[in-house]
């Protein structure tokens, strides 16, 4: 048993080593970057990193304000892109970001854009309020419904989403969920690619809990919504915001924001659903580009 | 739980340390451990069907006590339909009652009465057609007085549900695995790592073969009336190649998994794809299915004695009721029925038996005859396996139209990666090699130490680089 023991160890250890080795050298899994709360509460990445996406196909960057993608030349005639992972972009290479696109289609604008994946709508709204400061001629917040749901700490407490407490008239800021264990698991590709390749088969078997209740439909909600929006009209600028809603946006719930008075667009791709990955629900470059356009045509009515 | 899971990496070390370092005081100590490793890793899927493997313990350890001690013939065949029905009644039940109830649906409607049927919303039970077998055999051997029955309820128990094999087989025979509980299990350093060989070898069959072919047989299957002819047969290729992959995989891991565990497994898949005729396949196949149907229904139907027509009768019974096995749809009864219908020219000309032996022994290739017959041989079980795979006959007919009807050359095609094709190709040269063994990498050990290590590297690598979207093993479903 020992010799079958000592075996097993010093093949595992070289393994591990070769493996460390290849998933490297393959780009078996992305680069992660390290991420920081900052003074507001606002999670965000630790400027100036960069990395590679799955493959080592492109490369992303974290700009000098902790936000994924460049900065532009000028803060003049600004337009700032507010979202999650689907801003985030990191997916697609530099120059597939929504920024990128928009500056091409409408030039008179410059454009900056502040995401992370798992941004909620209160937390968008935090962010634009630091972005004020830039005197922006208008925000875009990217989201759909979830991140209006994951924005209220009485739907379903999430600690690792900034939330607002409506009974207390509160914001709770998202808390960095087990950093260092991260930390480690992002540092160790080997031990990142087999989470990433083995952990699936977990909801295989199990299917993955749902924030949603049998039978309960987005409208219930909607009083949670109506007293998010009455503090965001107390507390933020709406009159420069306007909400971008995916295609895949309920409908019920578009008609809602619209009856509040709030500036929405609604990307539609009922023509052209060809926007998405595989396997993956993010935008390719085309269906970023697809989207700028829709955006563009709102921007040019200003 | 699957055996190409996170879960499962986490489940085996501990079992294995508790089994060979707290649970080695004694064997029933051990067998405790097995059975209660076992419902963990069955529960693990669903606990509730426990029950069912718990109730077929009992009523079978429970049988075969008392058979022990009956002489009256009438109440030993009494005791033997009374397993039969329990055993049976409950695979009949989850696996093939809706079959029959829409079918009756069917029949009636095509002769124009209409019926209401009752369809139920079942829950198959995964592995319920392996263990099921499994502890019938018991029944039957100890009601043959081919076995003695035992008195340790946990060393039953533990041959009833042993977690390595208990969802996809191979199916045991209680007189090969049943004894190896009552024995002390030693732990030896060849046999553990002669078991570890062969879960490397089954887990790169499943992750690297199986499942990059399944993306590609699933494409095609699932749009077959787009594609053209050459695209079809290699849509079929890849459902081969998922297939043998996927099943013979899943029994090299659990076959390794028990070595470690100091049993010894039959081997369940002996190079069927170099057979040199649809009987030789057959004695390669699956071969715990296909050995426990020869001795519990063919031989005892009269097997191959009697004149043409028993012959042919008994053929085709055993051939119908093992595609039946694998699933409650017509599409697995024509895929037995045209097994059946390959081997009668074999059997009736009593050239059944011919190529016993093992294929250009001794000899780096085969010769032209027997390259001939190999191609042959595969190129039938590919059109059969079609019908496996399709959803229903008339798609598989429809596939096989396809195929042959050859307007549809300006048909689409799919794209693939080259990769696939030399994988496979590394996998065939590799089988082929090793095709004297009980496993294609098994006499690795005449080889130097760093060649071997580079080996089991390379295949490690070969896993993670190409490792295909995981699916959960085909015979699961079973």
């Amino acid at each position: 048993m020992k010799k079958f023991i000592k075996e097993i160890v010093f093949f595992l250890i070289i393994g591990l080593v070769i493996g460390e080795i290849i998933a490297r050298f393959f780009f078996l899994t992305p680069t992660i970057p390290e991420s920081q709360i900052d003074r507001f509460g606002i999670q965000k990445y630790i400027p100036n990193q960069a990395g590679y996406w799955k493959g080592g196909l492109h490369k992303w960057q974290i700009n000098e304000k902790g936000w994924p993608g460049k900065l532009p030349e000028s803060f003049d005639n600004l337009v700032t892109i507010i979202g999650d992972s689907f801003i985030e972009n990191f997916e697609n290479p530099e120059e597939c970001h929504q920024m990128d696109y928009l500056k091409k289609a409408l030039a008179k604008y410059n454009y900056t854009e502040a995401s992370r994946s798992g941004v909620s709508f209160i937390e968008a709204l935090e962010i634009s309020k630091q972005l004020d400061s830039l005197n922006p001629k208008v925000q875009l917040i990217y989201i759909n419904e979830t991140d209006f749901s994951e924005s209220v700490l009485q739907i379903k407490r999430l600690p690792n989403i900034t939330q607002m407490d409506l009974d207390n008239n509160l914001i709770t800021y998202g808390k960095m969920k087990a950093p260092g264990l991260k930390k480690v698991l992002y540092s160790w590709k080997l031990a990142f690619y087999l989470y990433r390749r083995f952990q699936p088969s977990l909801a295989q078997i199990k299917p993955a809990k749902s924030n949603v209740k049998p039978n309960q439909s987005i409208s219930d909600n909607f009083n949670h919504f109506e007293k998010l929006i009455g503090y965001a009209r107390k507390n933020y600028n709406l009159e420069k915001i306007v909400i971008v809603l995916r295609p895949d946006t309920n409908k019920e719930f578009r008609e809602f924001l619209k009856l509040h008075v709030l500036n929405v667009i609604q990307l539609d791709n009922s023509e052209d659903d060809n926007w998405s990955f595989e396997h993956d629900y993010h935008w390719t470059c085309y269906g970023h580009e697809r989207a700028s356009l829709q955006v563009v045509e709102y921007l040019k009515k200003l | 739980m699957l055996f190409n899971s996170l879960e499962f990496f986490i489940f085996l070390p501990i079992v294995f340390v508790i089994y060979w370092f707290v649970a080695n005081k004694g064997i029933k100590l051990q067998n405790v451990f097995i059975v209660l490793a076992s419902y963990v890793f069955y529960g693990w899927w669903d606990w509730r069907f426990l029950s069912l493997i718990a109730f077929s313990t009992v009523v079978d350890y429970s049988i075969g006590l008392i058979l022990k001690n009956e002489k009256k013939d009438k109440t030993r065949k009494l005791l033997l339909w009374l397993s039969l029905l329990v055993n049976l009644g409950f695979l009949g039940f989850f696996k093939y009652y809706n079959f029959f109830a829409d079918s009756f649906v069917e029949a009636f409607s095509f002769f124009g009465h209409q019926i209401n049927g009752r369809s139920l919303n079942i829950i198959l039970p995964v592995g319920i057609s392996f263990y099921t077998f499994q502890t019938l055999s018991y029944t039957i051997d100890v009601y043959k007085r081919k076995l003695q029955p035992t008195s340790d309820f946990m060393a039953f128990a533990a041959f009833v549900c042993f977690f390595p094999q208990l969802v996809a087989g191979p199916i045991e025979r209680a007189t090969n695995l049943l004894p190896q509980f009552f024995k002390k299990r030693k732990f030896t350093h060849e046999k553990a790592i002669d078991g570890l060989r062969q879960v490397a070898w089954g887990l790169f069959k499943k992750i690297v073969i199986a499942d990059n072919c399944a993306k590609y047989a699933n494409l095609i299957f699932d749009g077959y009336q787009e594609y053209n002819t050459g695209t079809l047969i290699l849509g079929a290729f890849f459902f081969a190649f998922q297939i043998y992959g996927d099943f013979s995989g899943y029994s090299d891991i659990a076959i390794g998994i028990s070595r470690l565990f100091g049993f010894d497994l039959k081997q369940n898949f002996a190079f069927p794809y170099f057979s040199r005729d649809i009987a030789e396949f057959w004695r390669r196949w699956h071969i715990s299915l296909s050995t426990w149907f020869r001795d519990y229904l063919y031989i005892p139907l009269g097997g191959s004695r009697g004149g043409t027509a028993m012959k042919v009768r008994n053929t085709f019974i055993i051939f119908v009721v093992s595609g039946f096995w694998h699933g409650a749809n017509w599409t697995f009864i024509v895929w037995g029925a045209l097994n059946a219908l390959y081997f009668l020219p074999l059997l009736l000309t009593n050239k059944n038996r011919v190529n016993t032996n093992l294929v250009a022994e001794g000899k780096w290739l085969p010769s032209l005859k027997e390259s001939f017959q190999i191609i042959l041989t595969f190129v039938l079980t590919l059109i059969a396996w079609i019908f496996f795979r399709a959803k229903s006959v008339s798609m598989g007919f429809d596939y096989v139209i396809g195929i042959f009807s050859f307007k549809s050359l300006q048909k689409l095609t799919i794209d693939y990666e080259a990769s696939i094709l030399y994988l496979l190709l590394f996998f065939i040269l590799i089988e082929w090699i090793g095709r004297q063994s009980k496993y294609a990498i098994e006499r690795i050990t005449i080889l130097p130490r760093y060649f071997r290590w580079s080996f089991y590297f390379g295949l490690v690598i070969l896993m993670f680089v190409f490792t295909g979207e995981q699916q959960q093993f085909i015979y699961f479903q079973f």
